[in-house]
């Protein structure tokens, strides 16, 4: 009977990590830029569908590459030409214009490769065993592909000018640009990132499981309720936000009707915003 | 004709829906992104008890005063958060509440739906009461739109605006900011509720799929395009958005082709707000803005 | 001010202009979803249909006029089938009707149809409450009372006495799970745990857990294509070693291509229909030679009889009134064997069906034979 909850508390913190990726990007942007893009979902989806497209013509593993970079260009054209422009506008024109661009690109996604269903077409193979707790190739990848990105990110915060350009901007934009930070390079590093771990996220989900338009989408919203978890704009806090949102879900379905293994991330959301607004996880306040 | 008598009330009820939104995002500069909840408590309400025996314009009542209610009951704690946090969270309770009526099959029969929703007022159903349903949805427009009026240029009405350009100047004109805005959000999701609740009797089949995240979007679209913070802007917009959606049907369009419809309409819908925000933020009929210094 | 009014003015005259009925064809409406969640089965229903269509208008139509079937798109949604069946009953005024996939949106208008005597017909809605519509709305397609039967049957003649249930959470599994675990429980069976799976999700490791907590032999999993793929895969994944038992809308060559080995030994129920029917070998060549490169989709053969029995039923009626055209296509159906078999019509407007087994065999569909 353990076994079943350490493997189901297993899979959460799997699928945890995946969702910390999307936070991380979603909070990088946020602690910059003060907004909050709907659209990042979107990049998920759309880094997972171009390595499908790229796959059709070159190896899947080389495919990754060209997928991601497409994603990352996409990412960048949605701050030169719509976030930029209205970065002096009230928020939630911002607000409304990522919407926007979310519900474009979404379908988008539907009109290239159709609503089906997609798979990348990996055989399905038996899970590896460890103390009775079962774990796919796929599953590790994922855990390990995110401790990467995260360590990355960690050193880049730590180690770098960037990083402290990072931190700094986070503080108060006007105050890094008054000390002369490069907040236009700053920017693009941020976005850069965002998409790449977005992408990289997406594909992995993808490769676990499948392709579908809305698979951003629903995403998102465990992302969003990472990031409300650690605190807008902190990035240990999305870290430890999104392995408890993940272990929060699988868990949960333990005891409620697996119908509601989404509403788990909602309820979470509604509870931290209404009793904790700052985030239960916002320790560390050094590291925003 | 009684075709184009289903499109008008259709539209009609996005008015209405878009309106009591319009409310809540253009006057009180609430960012509610989950407002569709409401026209599902609305709309379930209202068809639950007239399917148990309620008269069914008793029940669009009771339902009023549920999504009120609720609107209300939301509100009090969310409003601590501000701008974007209460669109997350505004956003989480829609899809709750979309979840709720699709595991919750003892109450709303889940993905089954609730068919055969009586007309109020003794109106036939089918395509027959179609006509007098018009009749009937027109005068309740006419009076929310009255309403409306009334309230945004009231006293209060102009409370809001303030509060939306700035809390702490409403605050020193001594204000009570969060009433006011809990006012509003009860308001809204009243109206919200009585656009579901028209929508459940005439169409006479409600499912959670009815209430999803696109009708989000979608009355969004609507408030956005015609102009926020307007009287006759969702009024506009709503009208525009379901004549679009529906002169569709009448594209020639290639069978093959069919599927590519649905999305590129949502591309052009996803594109229509981007481009607005970009070129005219205040949309087809801008605010005057008499407050402004 | 004035330009806006202008613009309400075209928005309103431009669908009345659009319309001009001509005098020599015979129109049936269809309520199809080419868009949304369903319009991947919605492309397959239209080229089967199509495909009837060619032959009756090859044959010289309805008594020298062509047919024609109009196609309305329904989003896949409830709204926009109400919307669709109001246009196609009160503008495009036609007497027949083929009804919309999936039972909530067959059954958001069939009240309609009847309300407004337009004969409906569906060739892929299964729900059990269809059967309750009234007396202008049919099908070709067998009542889920039967398949729910012909599931509960399986698990008891394998020798399953305690099953794990789940099905997907929508009206299709929600009420095809209701009939089975009647059938089933009659028949002395056991409901180990029951819980239903949302639609559409990536995910289903947990809803796995469950039923490999309980280590059942047989699990019952109505479900859709996609969903069970993942789920197949997945539980593949796990370890989890159990007889999967499932219905008809996961018999596919589509489900096998998502699972891979995992679809490997699943068995299955489905209404079927004897394909060594002259009937059935000739839809298969015709099928061959419009559509080549393309497998038969779900329920494609359905569709295609549907077109050819209002199609003689048209042919025999007095005139194209609906009432007239209702009591021709009783007659019609009487005894008429099409390609899915016998489709007389009982006094619900239902058809009979057989059920057969399904599984998969070295990663085809095929006939399960013990």
């Amino acid at each position: 009977m353990s076994g079943y909850y350490l493997q189901l508390m297993t899979n959460g913190i799997i699928a945890g990590a995946v969702y910390a990726l999307f936070a991380v990007g979603l909070t990088l942007v946020y602690g910059v830029f003060r907004f909050i893009n709907f659209a990042h979902g979107e990049l998920i989806a759309w880094g997972a569908y171009l390595t499908l497209a790229f796959s059709a013509l070159i190896p899947f593993g080389a495919a990754i590459f060209p997928a991601v970079a497409v994603t990352v260009l996409i990412a960048l054209a949605q701050e030169r030409y719509v976030y930029a422009p209205l970065r002096k506008k009230a928020g939630i024109t911002l607000l409304i214009a990522s919407i926007g661009l979310s519900y474009f690109l979404r379908n988008g996604l539907r009109l290239l490769w159709g609503s089906d269903l997609k798979s990348f077409g990996f055989e399905a193979a038996r899970g590896l065993v460890f103390f009775g707790i079962t774990v796919s190739r796929t599953q590790i990848a994922m855990f390990l592909a995110a401790l990467i990105f995260l360590g990355f990110v960690w050193g880049l915060h730590k180690f770098t000018m960037l990083g402290k350009g990072l931190r700094a901007a986070a503080d108060s934009l006007e105050l890094a640009e008054i000390v002369g930070i490069d907040m236009k390079k700053i920017g693009r590093a941020v976005w850069i990132i965002s998409a790449v771990f977005a992408a990289s996220g997406g594909i992995l989900i993808a490769i676990d499981t499948n392709l579908e338009p809305m698979m951003g989408i629903a995403n998102l919203l465990k992302a969003f309720a990472a990031v409300l978890l650690g605190g807008a704009g902190n990035v240990w806090g999305a870290l430890l936000g999104g392995l408890f949102i993940g272990i929060a879900e699988n868990l949960g379905v333990a005891f409620f009707s697996p119908g509601y293994k989404d509403a788990i991330s909602f309820a979470l959301i509604i509870a931290i915003l209404l009793f904790k607004p700052t985030g239960i996880f916002a320790i560390m306040k050094g590291m925003r | 004709m009684d075709y184009f008598y289903h499109i008008l009330v259709i539209a009609l009820i996005y008015v209405i829906f878009a309106s009591s939104l319009n409310l809540e995002l253009g006057y009180a500069g609430l960012y509610n992104f989950g407002h569709v909840a409401f026209f599902a408590i609305g709309a379930y309400t209202s068809a639950l008890l007239s399917l148990a025996g309620f008269s069914p314009a008793a029940s669009m009542a009771i339902a009023l005063l549920c999504s009120a209610a609720s609107g209300a009951l939301l509100a009090m704690p969310a409003l601590r958060l501000s701008g974007d946090y209460f669109g997350i969270a505004t956003l989480a309770f829609g899809e709750l509440a979309r979840l709720f009526a699709l595991n919750e099959r003892w109450l709303t029969k889940g993905p089954m739906g609730l068919p055969g929703i009586p007309r109020p007022l003794g109106i036939e159903a089918g395509i027959s009461g179609i006509p007098v349903y018009f009749i009937f949805t027109v005068t309740i427009t006419v009076a929310v739109l009255l309403i409306l009026r009334k309230t945004t240029m009231s006293p209060f009405g102009r409370a809001l605006k303030v509060v939306r350009e700035d809390e702490f100047v409403a605050r020193a004109f001594g204000k009570n900011v969060f009433s006011l805005k809990v006012r509003a959000v009860a308001m809204g999701s009243l109206f919200a509720g009585l656009a579901g609740a028209l929508y459940a009797h005439f169409v006479t089949y409600i499912s959670p799929y009815d209430f999803s995240l696109n009708e989000t979007i979608l009355v969004l679209l609507c408030v956005v395009l015609g102009g926020k913070g307007t009287l006759s802007g969702p009024v506009l917009g709503a009208f525009v958005i379901i004549f679009f959606q529906e002169l569709l049907r009448f594209l020639p369009i290639p069978t093959d082709w069919g599927r590519f419809v649905s999305p590129i309409q949502g591309m052009i819908y996803g594109a229509v707000l981007v481009i607005l925000m970009l070129k005219r933020p205040e949309g087809i009929i801008p605010e005057h803005r008499t407050l402004q210094c | 001010m004035k330009r806006l009014l202008a613009l309400a003015l075209c928005l309103v005259a431009l669908p009345c202009a659009a319309l001009a009925p001509a005098a020599d064809e015979v129109v049936v409406g269809s309520i199809t979803p080419l868009s949304g969640k369903l319009a991947v089965y919605g492309e397959g229903f239209q080229q089967a249909m199509l495909l009837a269509l060619d032959e009756v208008n090859a044959a010289g139509g309805i008594n020298g006029k062509l047919m024609r079937i109009h196609y309305e798109d329904n989003n896949s949604t409830a709204k926009d089938s109400v919307s669709a069946i109001q246009k196609l009953i009160t503008v495009n005024k036609l007497p027949v009707i083929f009804g919309p996939a999936a039972s909530s949106n067959f059954l958001a208008v069939c009240p309609i149809a009847q309300e407004n005597k337009a004969i409906l017909i569906g060739a892929e809605s299964a729900a059990a409450d269809i059967t309750k519509c009234g007396d202008y709305v049919f099908r070709i397609f067998p009542s889920d009372e039967l398949q729910g039967k012909g599931a509960a049957e399986l698990a008891v003649s394998m020798g399953y006495k305690e099953v794990v249930l789940t099905y997907i959470n929508n009206d299709w599994g929600v009420g095809l799970g209701r009939v089975f675990k009647d059938n089933f429980v009659k028949a002395g069976g056991k409901i180990i745990d029951e819980f239903s799976h949302d639609e559409g999700k990536t995910d289903y490791r947990t809803e796995i857990l469950r039923i490999k907590k309980h280590s059942p032999r047989a699990a019952v999993n109505l479900t859709y294509i996609k969903e069970g793929a993942t789920m197949l895969k997945q539980s593949y994944e796990t370890g989890l070693k159990t007889q999967w038992l499932m219905g008809s809308a996961s018999k596919s060559p589509k489900l096998v291509e998502l699972a891979g080995e995992a679809a490997e030994g699943v068995i299955g129920t489905y209404p079927t229909f004897s394909q060594e029917t002259p009937q059935y070998k000739h839809f298969k060549e015709v099928w061959a030679k419009k559509y080549p490169e393309k497998k038969v989709p779900v329920f494609g053969e359905y569709n295609y009889d549907m077109v050819h029995i209002i199609a003689k039923a048209l042919r025999a009626s007095k005139s194209y009134a609906s009432q007239d055209i209702r009591a021709a296509l009783i007659e019609a159906a009487k005894g008429y064997m099409g390609v899915t078999g016998d489709k007389t019509f009982d006094k619900n407007g239902d058809v009979g069906a057989v059920y057969g087994k399904w599984t998969v065999k070295t990663g085809n569909i095929a006939d399960y034979r013990p």
